[in-house]
């Protein structure tokens, strides 16, 4: 379950500016709730909040996964406490290969949870596995991270790194971006095959159309830095037809 | 006759305690006539220093006079050896040969120090060869390889007193025999320098290797002087930790033509370290390839210093191939790196090219592996290895990963 009270947040240390003015949600354990809005509205500024990028401040509010609070944690103990983001632009590693890196990583989180670490024929017979599932190629995996993929294959390379590290609670920011249909339907796939009576998943999309593949149970609308609107996936719909000025309008 | 020292004393200006200790063990030594040659030549210089070509940010000088009096450094691990290779150490006390020599290698103990050109420009190697005396009365030790070697020659080169250590080895490679060489730079002295002259004759194929991690009160100086003969191969990788002052100079020369030589270096400097890399690479032949990678990493209070310079003449250097990287991390705020790639081409059709960059480390890829769950002293330690690691992939496969691992356990000492 992840809740978010009132949070005002604010990005860049020398002239902050306000971006995230009051924004309180929940998503509860098992659900997929999808965050909707205009360019602006703060939805990336949300994901760097949640996962204590450098430069994105908190000024007031609180954010708990599983009752735990975010904001007393670094990034990476967060990411060991199960938040995981699917970034919009995937960053490039060079001469980190993609298995070393997630292995890395793995027995990381694996470590700070007090959990053996995987061995590694184990390892790579699950990423085998859940490479296949996302045509992913052996040889990609052997490659450093993200270094030469084309934009579709690094957003499945972030869909085959939650898959591997089962996160509690995964934030997917704009993971439609750059993708064409039938990548998407790949990547949507790979997500669905996530979906858990003990996971939580925040979807950020501009476009409804991710949403025919990943079926939300609950859409948000996001302007402003706050939440405007919340709906069942009816609401993407409607967003869809009548933009986001009309809901904006109406709210307001 | 006896060698005179205010006589000696008069060749330099100035000298201070460490030259006149110096002076001292020059005048103990046997009297020849190119060992006072070369040492009239360090003369000129003395150790040298801020006001020198070449040594402004490696000042031999003030760092030997700081030393003073300090306690010897210790003796530091070579790299790791793998089981099947040729073994010896080399110290003032002379050479350590394994009993049996394999086929093609044969070790040659020179009574009188053989004459060293251009020895002004080269005050520590002039040093190292006029001061070279092993106990055994060596003046200096040729390495022949008259065929290809099947196995690795490792040298660790040892101080023995803690005092000082200088020693000189030439390694002739006879036509198209092959040697991978391997050099441990193992401390043990205040002041080391060391020269190696490596002949490699035409079609000769050496890959050599140098490592050195030394303590805070030693001066380790490596002077390294190669010729390539036509269509000859060299291959140096070199992975330096640094000491309180360390450097690898490198004076490379093509001088027939289709030779090909790749000198690489990586550099991580601790606090207190310092790591000197300089090569001068003449391209004194036609269509003769160069290719260098030079990439380092330095804390706080480390040092890391780049000096490269290709030299292209007119019509012999014709067709020249070159091409000069150097790259480095400021890990913290408080390291330097001091660079300078020249190019100095006179030659009009040739392929020249250098880069040289330096900067931290970047902050969106520490991010993006700290959002998986990699800490960040682990994050800063793998994208630091990632990046120096280009330097090193032309090692041999053992050497090589020797070398990583050797990196890896230091950076994750560093970050940890």
């Amino acid at each position: 379950m992840l809740e978010l009270h009132d949070l005002i947040a604010s990005v860049g240390d020398d002239d902050p500016k306000t971006i995230l003015n009051g924004l309180s949600l929940n998503v509860p354990s098992g659900e997929v709730h999808a965050i909707m809005g205009p360019n602006g509205a703060g939805k990336s500024t949300l994901s760097y909040v949640l996962t204590g990028r450098h430069g994105y401040n908190v000024l007031s509010g609180q954010a708990l996964l599983d009752g735990e609070d975010l904001f007393d944690m670094d990034p990476e103990a967060r990411a060991a406490a199960g938040l995981f983001l699917s970034f919009q632009y995937p960053v490039e590693i060079p001469g980190v290969p993609v298995m070393t890196f997630v292995r890395t990583a793995m027995n990381a989180q694996r470590a700070v949870r007090g959990e053996p670490e995987i061995s590694a024929p184990d390892f790579i017979k699950q990423a085998r596995l859940v490479a296949n599932e996302l045509k992913l190629t052996p040889d990609m995996l052997k490659r450093p991270l993200n270094v030469g993929f084309s934009g579709g294959e690094k957003k499945r390379l972030e869909i085959f790194q939650m898959r591997m590290l089962e996160p509690r609670f995964a934030i997917l920011d704009e993971t439609d971006s750059g993708l064409d249909i039938d990548a998407l339907r790949t990547v949507a796939e790979g997500v669905n095959a996530l979906r858990d009576p003990k996971r939580g998943m925040l979807v950020i999309t501009h476009y409804q159309r991710l949403l025919d593949y990943i079926k939300p149970d609950k859409v948000h609308v996001l302007s402003a830095g706050r939440i405007i609107a919340s709906g069942g996936p009816e609401l993407a719909l409607r967003l869809e037809k009548e933009g986001y000025d009309g809901i904006v309008g109406e709210a307001a | 006759m006896a060698i005179n020292i205010p006589e000696l004393r008069q060749k330099f200006k100035n000298p201070g305690v460490p030259e006149l200790d110096l002076i001292a063990r020059y005048a103990s030594l046997p009297e020849d006539e190119r060992r006072g040659r070369m040492f009239d030549a360090f003369a000129k210089t003395g150790l040298p220093g801020r006001r020198n070509e070449g040594w402004r940010w490696s000042d031999v000088e003030t760092a030997a006079a700081r030393l003073d009096g300090a306690e010897a450094p210790a003796v530091t691990p070579a790299l790791l050896q793998p089981d099947d290779a040729t073994v010896f150490n080399l110290s003032p006390a002379g050479l350590e040969a394994p009993d049996r020599l394999p086929d093609g290698l044969l070790v040659h103990r020179l009574q009188a120090a053989p004459a060293l050109a251009g020895s002004e420009n080269i005050p520590m190697a002039a040093l190292a060869g006029s001061l070279c005396q092993y106990k055994d009365d060596a003046a200096s030790i040729v390495f022949e390889v008259t065929a290809s070697l099947p196995a690795p020659v490792y040298i660790n080169w040892r101080g023995h007193d803690g005092d000082t250590n200088f020693s000189r080895i030439a390694i002739i490679v006879r036509q198209g025999a092959k040697l991978d060489l391997v050099e441990s730079y193992c401390g043990g002295a205040s002041l080391a320098s060391t020269l190696v002259e490596l002949k490699l004759e035409d079609e000769a194929d050496v890959r050599r290797s140098l490592f050195h991690a030394g303590d805070a009160r030693e001066i380790m100086t490596a002077t390294g002087l190669v010729e390539l003969a036509a269509k000859a191969r060299f291959s140096q990788t070199i992975l330096s930790l640094g000491s309180l002052l360390s450097r690898f100079e490198t004076r490379l020369n093509h001088t027939g033509s289709g030779s090909h030589a790749v000198l690489n270096a990586a550099y991580l400097c601790a606090a207190q370290r310092h790591c000197d890399i300089t090569s001068v690479v003449r391209h004194g032949a036609p269509s003769c390839v160069t290719r260098q990678m030079t990439k380092g990493a330095v804390l706080a209070g480390g040092r890391g210093v780049f000096q490269g310079k290709f030299l292209v003449p007119r019509t012999i250097g014709q067709f020249t191939d070159a091409d000069m990287q150097h790259q480095a991390l400021l890990l913290e705020n408080g390291a330097e790196v001091f660079a300078k790639p020249e190019l100095e081409i006179y030659a009009d059709d040739v392929e020249c090219a250098h880069g040289n960059t330096s900067g931290a480390l970047d902050e969106e890829q520490l991010f993006y592996m700290r959002q998986r769950g990699i800490p960040l002293p682990q994050a800063r330690a793998l994208l630091t290895e990632a990046f120096v690691s280009e330097a090193l992939s032309a090692a041999s496969p053992d050497v090589g990963e020797a070398m990583q691992t050797t990196a890896r356990a230091f950076l994750a000492e560093m970050h940890g």
